[in-house]
């Protein structure tokens, strides 16, 4: 295989295991999960939800969340607030699970998204992300 | 910090006009790079669907303004770490930018049968498509 055409401007960073964590893409003003170092098929739920199938074998693998500054907009971080931070004053990070049910909240419920949903808040072993990652770029 | 990588591709707001600079975001490669290492090495099949694309789409997002989505064929694509395979004929790949050409995501998704070069059900995901490629 040839050489990347990133390789050069990786010189000299640091490179370590595989992160299986929820995080905030400013570009995207989405929150990205996978769970596995695999690629991913994007399959869309709705107009906030899409979910990764493995491309190695088609299980769940993970989520994206969009449009995650209108569902701030919408709640308030306080709103989304992970365990008991809400009362502590200062919101320190939000809970993915509540992000995914304000989000499914918003569209009819129907089985196809109930379930999807359901399978996006499963494998949830990190459930908040800080809160003041969430600055779009 | 790492810089961000910049290549042409056709300006999806004048596709007959000089090509423009997409960005891939030094934030972004740094990432895949460090925690995601699939990701970081199917930025090569990123970079050449935005080099080599076959359609282009607008309104992309329901909850944010502009940005577009750029699909093609790589040849291949990592599906895990060490496995490079061919680039399955049933999917697409799409790379997503903002509105300003940032890359914010890159990814294979369901082609539609009708044209396996759009992903699937993109008259319900997308505003409109922009541009098509002749070739």
């Amino acid at each position: 295989m040839e050489k990347h055409f990133l390789a050069d401007m990786m010189e000299g960073e640091g490179r370590s295991e595989f992160r299986a964590e929820p995080w905030y893409n400013p570009y995207g003003d989405c929150i990205d999960y996978k769970m596995a170092d695999e690629a991913v098929v994007a399959e869309r739920v709705d107009e906030l939800l899409t979910v990764y199938n493995s491309a190695v074998d088609n299980r769940p693998i993970g989520f994206q969340i969009k449009g995650v500054q209108a569902i701030i907009r919408k709640l308030g971080l306080d709103g989304l607030a992970f365990a008991s931070q809400a009362k502590a004053g200062a919101v320190k990070s939000i809970s993915i699970a509540a992000l995914l049910l304000a989000a499914y909240e918003e569209r009819e419920p129907t089985l196809a998204r109930r379930r999807a949903y359901a399978a996006a808040m499963e494998p949830a072993e990190k459930r908040s992300i800080p809160a003041d990652q969430l600055q779009p770029a | 910090m790492t810089a961000d990588y910049v290549c042409k591709t056709i300006d999806p707001n004048n596709p007959a006009g000089p090509p423009v600079d997409a960005i891939f975001p030094g934030h972004l490669t740094l990432r895949y790079w460090k925690y995601s290492p699939v990701d970081f090495e199917n930025l090569r099949a990123a970079n050449y669907v935005l080099e080599n694309p076959k359609r282009i789409f607008f309104g992309v997002r329901a909850y944010n303004q502009g940005g577009w989505c750029y699909t093609g064929r790589p040849a291949q694509w990592y599906i895990k770490e060490g496995a490079l395979v061919p680039f399955p004929k049933e999917r697409v790949f799409a790379v997503y930018l903002n509105p300003n050409m940032h890359v914010y995501q890159c990814r294979a998704e369901y082609a539609d049968p009708v044209d396996p070069l759009c992903p699937v059900n993109w008259q319900d995901r997308y505003r409109g498509l922009t541009w098509k490629s002749t070739s």
